[in-house]
């Protein structure tokens, strides 16, 4: 019988969908009975989309180096080049 | 970004271009300093813009393009590698299968929970991590995190990387980086727990 602390160490594999349909079949019996696991993976979804916004914008100093890289480096500022290149 | 805003991009938008470097910068830089290190992760990351800047018109829209600028900065990443004749290798390649999972004390020695997850306050993907207190907690847990879980994470969960060339890249066996990432992500949860918990970390 599925316990808690495999529906945890399976919760990867079932969100990339590679489990098999028994074993996804087993963990969805057990989120009925269990709203501690249905929390888990409420929370847990939650956090793996909040992953791609976890780093902050970057500095305006940073923005404008990059920029004036990218100009050192012999790329046209972007709004010169004729449209459609 | 939608498409009128990546017709403007192909078609030469400083700002928008301007824009993209703010949103991405700092998350490549996070990808590529588990590959190249922290005192060559921003030269690495210039050149990608440099590279990105170069084939803007060219992104056709159909990767995510934190995942079209992830793969430029991670080919400057290994590019700087082969120019200083280094190799990409981690310490603890394998996973060390005696550290045991991070959420492994939550559970009784039955598997039932023993601490089952507090209730989240926050229910917003864009504000769960951005709090102030916690920002910096997650930044200390990112960079004492080992550099192999570290990689993983930043290439699938930031830079949303297919699983076979997350492998490619780090020389991992798939069911290494599976364990890799589980573990990452399990100290993240972790940590977000105990602070949804206690607002502190």
């Amino acid at each position: 019988m599925l316990k808690c602390r495999d529906l945890v160490a399976e919760a990867d594999l079932l969100l990339a969908g590679e489990l098999s349909w028994q074993r996804r079949l087993a963990i969805r019996v057990h989120l009925l009975m269990c709203r501690h696991c249905r929390r888990f993976m409420r929370q847990f979804k939650l956090l793996l989309s909040a992953i791609p916004a976890m780093h902050k914008p970057a500095s305006e100093a940073e923005v404008e180096q990059v920029m004036q890289h990218i100009q050192q480096q012999g790329g046209k500022p972007l709004d010169q080049r004729p449209r459609g290149e | 970004m939608d498409n009128d805003q990546l017709e403007l991009l192909r078609n030469g938008d400083q700002a928008l271009f301007a824009q993209l470097v703010r949103d991405h910068h700092r998350a490549l830089i996070a990808l590529v300093t588990p590959i190249v290190g922290s005192s060559e992760a921003e030269e690495v990351v210039q050149n990608a813009w440099v590279k990105a800047h170069g084939a803007i018109a060219s992104f056709q829209g159909r990767a995510n393009i934190r995942t079209w600028l992830g793969r430029i900065a991670i080919n400057e990443a290994k590019m700087q590698l082969r120019a200083r004749k280094k190799e990409l290798l981690f310490a603890d390649l394998s996973p060390d299968q005696a550290h045991s999972d991070p959420l492994a004390d939550n559970f009784r020695p039955g598997g039932q929970w023993q601490q089952p997850p507090a209730n989240w306050h926050c229910d917003s993907p864009d504000a769960l991590l951005m709090e102030a207190d916690l920002a910096d907690c997650l930044a200390r847990l990112l960079t004492g995190m080992p550099a192999n879980q570290r990689a993983v994470l930043e290439m699938r969960d930031s830079s949303e990387l297919p699983f076979d060339e997350i492998c490619n890249t780090l020389a991992v066996s798939a069911s290494n980086a599976r364990v890799l990432l589980h573990r990452a992500r399990a100290e993240l949860f972790k940590l977000v727990n105990h602070y949804q918990e206690t607002g502190e970390c």
